[in-house]
């Protein structure tokens, strides 16, 4: 029982970051390998507001939030919309380039120095099946519930949110029926910034410190969930995270094998290939 | 749908258009009027240009020079999705429809722009889409890519009046179709000329072309080399323009100028499985 | 990491101008890469020798390493089209090879090197395995798990590194006897980047690299013109791994010592995809210009401040969005060619009597009793539909058969099914009398069977001369190891080819257009080409899926003499499926009907033309009566 809530945990947010990884592959067909480090280096408008200017958790919170939207729309308009008929791998490099800008102008302003945030929410945590669950975490699992039925909600019940969806099947179809295809590309690229923003800081009260690349990981686990959901299906990425999860999280409890290092990272990986080459629809793609 | 008929003759207007990809020139000056009511073809070998020609129209592939008027407004620099605000609409060739929405969903999206003005004329004219075609409101909430090939013909058709356009284009209807399918695209479309709609069509299968159209132009190589009532299209003609040789003129001169005389009734049957032979 | 706005490249004159040389073009190449990588550096360091620190040599050293390492990445992604992104992997095995077998074992450190190629190369195929199944991002997730196992895990492992500790990498020379002569592996680092170019440069030329170029386009293409695509694929892996496993194990011995975590790890697999698009995809020179760029110029750079790496990133992406195709493009688009003239005709040429290439394999000897082609109740079903539904014909030698019928009767799918494409689901096809629907397609156009497609069936990244190269490919006798070493069967076979390429271009009249991707030729012109090219291999059938589609009327009749030309002058068969019937009653001997996968007429042109049930289909009863 312990695994599982400690991996439903760090599924939810895994589920965030795979789901900003469908998305952006569903608008522009591309990996997006930049959707983790976007949201830490936005993290550190939140230590700007809330350590260094004493404000609310919440208000440094929303800053992050906007700067990595910002981030997201910016790429979309001087990258992304000047590549619309480029090949795939090479909008991938670009975006490998995004990663690489984040991570040098984390390294250039921040490097060397230790930044702590303050806790989201005080308040002590309750015992769940043997697990001490904090007050971030339940908040984490809460605010990952909310933001997917936003986002489910959204694109299924608005026009707009119809118009992406038909555009990720078909974008000149979709243009041809009179829908804006710019404003549907910035709008994935701004979502997904802004998952990438929230992901990044609902995990950082468990990580407890800001750094350089300090959440990388959350990339390989995301990407991990979004293929296991079958790359373009939304509802797929979310259960995918929360599988990737709980399977970490099992592999951590019951699988020690002191001969063989790393041996967590290398089960989660030969879970991948094993999806990937019997089911590369996804564990939950409908394609045959 | 209401027929949007005006006193100007032309809805659409295409003057001196060049267009191309690169350095190559795939349009060389087209002039080119879509009469009002009227359906206007364009008909040409593979690699003439119509499909291009029609995505100019369409907004997809940009005019280098001459200009483009819808009812009048100069439409020559505005992106496909403000065309489609002005009243111009869609039935692309391919995939039609958007397999993973609803037939409903399908319908929303293709009245984006009509929504964003008036709710309440899209209720009205969605109830009409259904009456027209009674076999998608039965379907309405099954996504798209369910759909029968000849069901699929009638959304994508459905999609692109709803918005009460005033001009249609139509991107090879029949291309990659089964003749079954094509057989039923034709009678959805033979209905919706008999309302009275304008209709742009490109289309490579000049059988099903010359049924469909009142106008006829032949494209070569990027010009325009003919252009008159399709009636007037003889044998020789085609031949000389098209390559379309002996066999074929068997088949026009049994099929041209005899196209179904009556008024069609409106499509209700919703058919999808007529066998090909039966006679019309 | 700038490579955009700095100088244009200034070795490129140079290799042109040596190609335009009385030297023949491969001696050229081969000095100019001699003089590139040997001995400017060598006049570099000896004339300076005060100015090169021991880092800087090191730092040259590295950087040679990384651009064989791109070289390596090159030839999969660039030239076989195939995405790793895993890299660091197979260069961390050839270092630590290496450095066991020069630490451990005390071996040289030749074999040192020679080891980690195999290594690396066994492992390469083990990646290359899923890439039968995987492709595109699906693909390149399995190679950055590829990497990212050899990081975490297997390289952390006792036996490879005592843990996480590492590997040391002596310069071994033999025996006790370890090398400090910095110049000397500098020297021998610029000598393998040599070695490489030329290995390279052996893919390039031979058959080994058209296949590569011509899997990465478009696959159905590549097994139409007789290449193994299976075969090719793995191929480019065991390549790419080898080169991989090389300029790991010259990193190694350059800085001496390596553990799983530095430098092989993700990130060096990033840099490696960046430096080849950077570059430009198959653009090797570019590739090798990127690489020094990215490693050395930095390095060079003292006290880089860490907005460098800020600055790096930004002209990364300003690079690729700009010139998606990489800086090779700024070299490659002064030689596009000026735009066709406005009205062309599209007359087609006589086509050459080009000269008959030694077959590698013995064929049945032609006789009349014998049709060249039989096809008996073959089924072909997608899913539900029966898109050929137990057609029968025979082709006989020397003659011009016509397949006819209405859209979607399924003559195309039949000719898929003869030339291997498709599987049958029942029924026979005999060629010459040999049951041939279990061979593959290579096998079959191997036999003698040649086909068009009706979207223009040539490779249309590559020239027509390259076409025409690519159409010989399965008369090609030497092995795939021959053709890398360039040995003489392989460099005289490659003469020959080349020799009947030059005929058909001048022939055909292609001189100045010779050059030019296919793509931007006329509709005509690249028809022209793919009959040519289906005559390169000069096949006993030929078969022409809608040849004149396209085709101005005058052109059309002028294809019907070309036709003629292929059956009573060079004594061909053809299999023809047209929807121009005129040419098709002009031209044909025999012609058969197909109506919804079945056979509804045969006979002559007469006969078919009169029979009223193929006026029935084929006009169709959709003509309202």
């Amino acid at each position: 029982m312990q695994p599982i809530v400690l991996g439903v945990i760090a599924g939810s947010i895994y589920a965030l970051i795979a789901l900003g990884i469908v998305l952006v592959y569903k608008g522009s067909r591309v990996l997006n390998f930049a959707q983790a480090e976007v949201g830490t280096l936005s993290l550190y408008a939140t230590w700007w507001v809330s350590t260094k200017h004493h404000q609310p958790w919440a208000l440094g919170a929303l800053a992050s939030i906007v700067a990595a939207v910002g981030i997201g729309l910016l790429f979309e308009r001087l990258v992304i919309r000047r590549m619309m008929t480029a090949p795939r791998v090479t909008v991938a490099v670009a975006t490998i380039g995004l990663f690489s800008l984040m991570l040098a102008i984390e390294l250039a302003l921040f490097a060397g120095t230790i930044y702590t945030l303050p806790a989201p929410i005080a308040g002590g945590g309750v015992q769940v099946a043997g697990v001490f669950v904090s007050a971030s975490q339940w908040l984490a699992l809460g605010v990952v519930i909310a933001v997917a039925l936003a986002l489910a909600a959204f694109l299924r019940y608005t026009d707009f949110g119809l118009a992406v969806q038909a555009s990720a099947d078909d974008p000149v179809a979709a243009q041809l029926m009179g829908t804006p295809r710019g404003l549907i590309s910035a709008f994935t690229w701004g979502v997904a910034g802004a998952l990438s923003a929230v992901a990044v800081l609902l995990i950082e009260p468990t990580v407890g410190v800001l750094a350089p690349g300090a959440f990388s990981g959350l990339f390989i686990g995301g990407l991990t969930a979004a293929l296991v959901g079958g790359l373009s299906s939304l509802p797929g990425a979310f259960v995918g995270g929360l599988l990737v999860g709980i399977a970490e999280a099992e592999v951590k409890a019951h699988l020690v094998l002191a001969s063989v290092p790393s041996v967590q990272t290398t089960a989660m990986l030969v879970i991948v290939l094993a999806v990937l080459l019997l089911r590369p629809q996804g564990v939950l793609g409908r394609r045959a | 749908m209401t027929t949007t008929t005006h006193d100007a003759a032309d809805v659409l207007q295409l003057r001196g258009i060049r267009a191309g990809f690169g350095s190559q020139t795939i349009i060389h000056g087209v002039d080119l009027d879509v009469a009002a009511g009227k359906v206007t073809g364009i008909f040409g070998l593979n690699g003439a240009g119509k499909s291009v020609l029609l995505k100019v129209v369409a907004g997809v592939v940009p005019t280098w020079s001459g200009r483009i008027e819808l009812d009048g407004a100069d439409i020559t620099r505005l992106l496909p999705e403000q065309r489609v605000a002005l009243g111009m609409a869609h039935v692309p060739q391919g995939r039609q429809v958007f397999p993973s929405l609803s037939v409903e969903q399908n319908l929303r999206v293709g009245a984006y722009t009509l929504r964003r003005r008036d709710k309440r004329r899209y209720d009205g004219n969605l109830q009409r889409v259904f009456d027209t075609f009674p076999r998608l409101a039965e379907r309405r909430r099954q996504p798209a890519g369910t759909l029968s090939g000849g069901e699929q013909a009638m959304l994508a058709v459905g999609r692109a009046l709803i918005n009460d356009p005033k001009v249609v284009l139509i991107d090879e209807p029949s291309a990659g179709l089964a003749p079954a399918i094509v057989e039923d695209l034709l009678e959805v479309l033979l209905g919706v000329r008999d309302l009275g709609l304008t209709m742009l069509l490109v289309e490579q299968n000049i059988r099903f072309g010359l049924r469909l159209t009142d106008h006829a132009c032949l494209l070569q190589k990027g010009r325009i080399v003919y252009s008159g009532a399709t009636a007037d299209l003889d044998e020789d003609r085609l031949a000389s323009y098209l390559g379309v040789g002996r066999l074929l003129s068997h088949d026009l001169a049994t099929g041209l100028g005899r196209k179904p005389p009556t008024p069609r009734p409106r499509v209700r049957r919703g058919s999808t499985s007529r066998p090909r032979t039966t006679p019309a | 990491m700038s490579v955009a706005g700095t100088r244009p490249l200034p070795v490129v004159p140079a290799a042109r101008s040596a190609r335009r040389s009385r030297l023949s073009p491969r001696t050229a190449n081969a000095l100019t890469a001699a003089l590139l990588f040997v001995a400017l550096p060598l006049m570099t360091v000896h004339a300076m020798p005060k100015l090169l620190q021991q880092h800087d040599y090191l730092n040259l050293d590295v950087g040679v390493s990384l651009a064989v390492a791109a070289l390596s990445l090159n030839l999969l992604l660039g030239y076989a089209g195939q995405i790793s992104l895993g890299h660091a992997g197979l260069l961390a095995a050839g270092a630590f090879a290496s450095g066991i077998a020069t630490s451990r074992w005390h071996l040289s450190m030749v074999l040192g090197f020679l080891f980690a190629v195999v290594i690396s190369a066994a492992l390469a195929l083990v990646v290359g395995l899923p890439a039968l199944r995987l492709r595109g991002l699906y693909l390149a997730i399995v190679t950055v798990i590829f990497g990212l196992v050899m990081q975490y895990s297997v390289l952390r492992a006792d036996v490879f590194s005592g843990g996480s500790a590492g590997v040391a990498l002596p310069r071994r020379l033999w025996g006790d006897h370890v090398s400090t002569d910095n110049a000397g592996y500098l020297v021998a680092v610029l000598l393998l980047l040599l070695a490489v170019w030329l290995l390279d440069d052996n893919v390039v030329r031979t058959r080994v690299g058209r296949a590569l170029r011509t899997i990465r386009e478009n696959e159905s293409v590549a097994q139409s013109f007789g290449i193994d695509v299976v075969r090719y694929k793995l191929l480019a892996f065991v390549l790419s791994g080898a080169l991989a496993g090389l300029a790991g194990a010259m990193y190694g011995h350059a800085i001496g010592f390596v553990n799983n975590e530095s430098p092989f790890n993700f990130n060096l697999s990033l840099q490696l995809v960046i430096i080849v698009i950077v570059g430009g995809l198959g653009h090797r020179l570019a590739v090798i210009i990127a690489a020094l760029f990215f490693w050395v110029l930095p390095s060079f750079i003292s006290g880089l401040h860490a907005w460098a790496y800020v600055v790096g990133a930004l002209l990364l992406m300003v690079t690729v969005s700009q010139h998606p195709d990489g800086i090779a493009d700024l070299l490659t688009r002064r030689r596009r060619p000026p735009a066709p003239a406005e009205d062309e005709d599209d007359e087609l040429p006589e086509l050459p009597q080009l000269p008959v290439p030694v077959r590698s394999h013995v064929a049945a000897p032609l006789s009349s009793a014998v049709p060249v082609l039989e096809v008996e109740e073959v089924v072909v079903r997608f899913g539900g539909l029966h898109a050929v539904d137990g057609a029968t014909l025979a082709v006989n030698a020397g003659q011009i058969v016509g397949l006819i019928g209405p859209n979607g009767a399924g003559k195309s799918t039949l000719f898929n099914a003869v030339s291997g494409l498709v599987a049958i689901e029942r029924g026979r096809i005999r060629y010459r009398g040999q049951e041939i629907h279990q061979l593959r397609s290579d096998q079959r156009a191997r036999l003698g069977i040649a086909r068009s497609f009706q979207q223009v069936g040539l490779a249309k990244d590559l020239s027509v001369r390259e076409n025409f190269l690519l159409a010989q490919h399965q008369l090609a006798a030497y092995g795939d190891l021959e053709a890398l070493l360039m040995l003489p069967r392989a460099a005289r076979q490659e003469r020959e080819f080349r020799d009947r390429t030059e005929a058909a271009i001048d022939a055909l009249g292609f001189g100045p257009l010779a050059d030019v991707p296919v793509r931007h030729l006329s509709g005509g012109q690249q028809r022209i080409a793919e009959i040519a090219c289906l005559l390169m291999t000069a096949p006993d059938l030929v078969m022409l899926d809608e040849p004149s589609a396209g085709m101005a009327p005058a052109a059309a009749e002028n294809l019907a003499a070309r036709l003629r030309d292929l059956r009573d002058v060079l004594g061909r068969t053809v299999l023809l499926i047209e929807h121009n019937v005129p040419l098709v009653l002009d031209t044909c001997d025999h012609v058969y009907v197909l109506d919804a996968g079945r056979l509804i007429a045969a006979g002559t042109p007469r006969e078919v033309a009169a029979d009223q049930r193929v006026i029935d289909a084929y006009f169709g009863a959709a003509v309202p009566a």
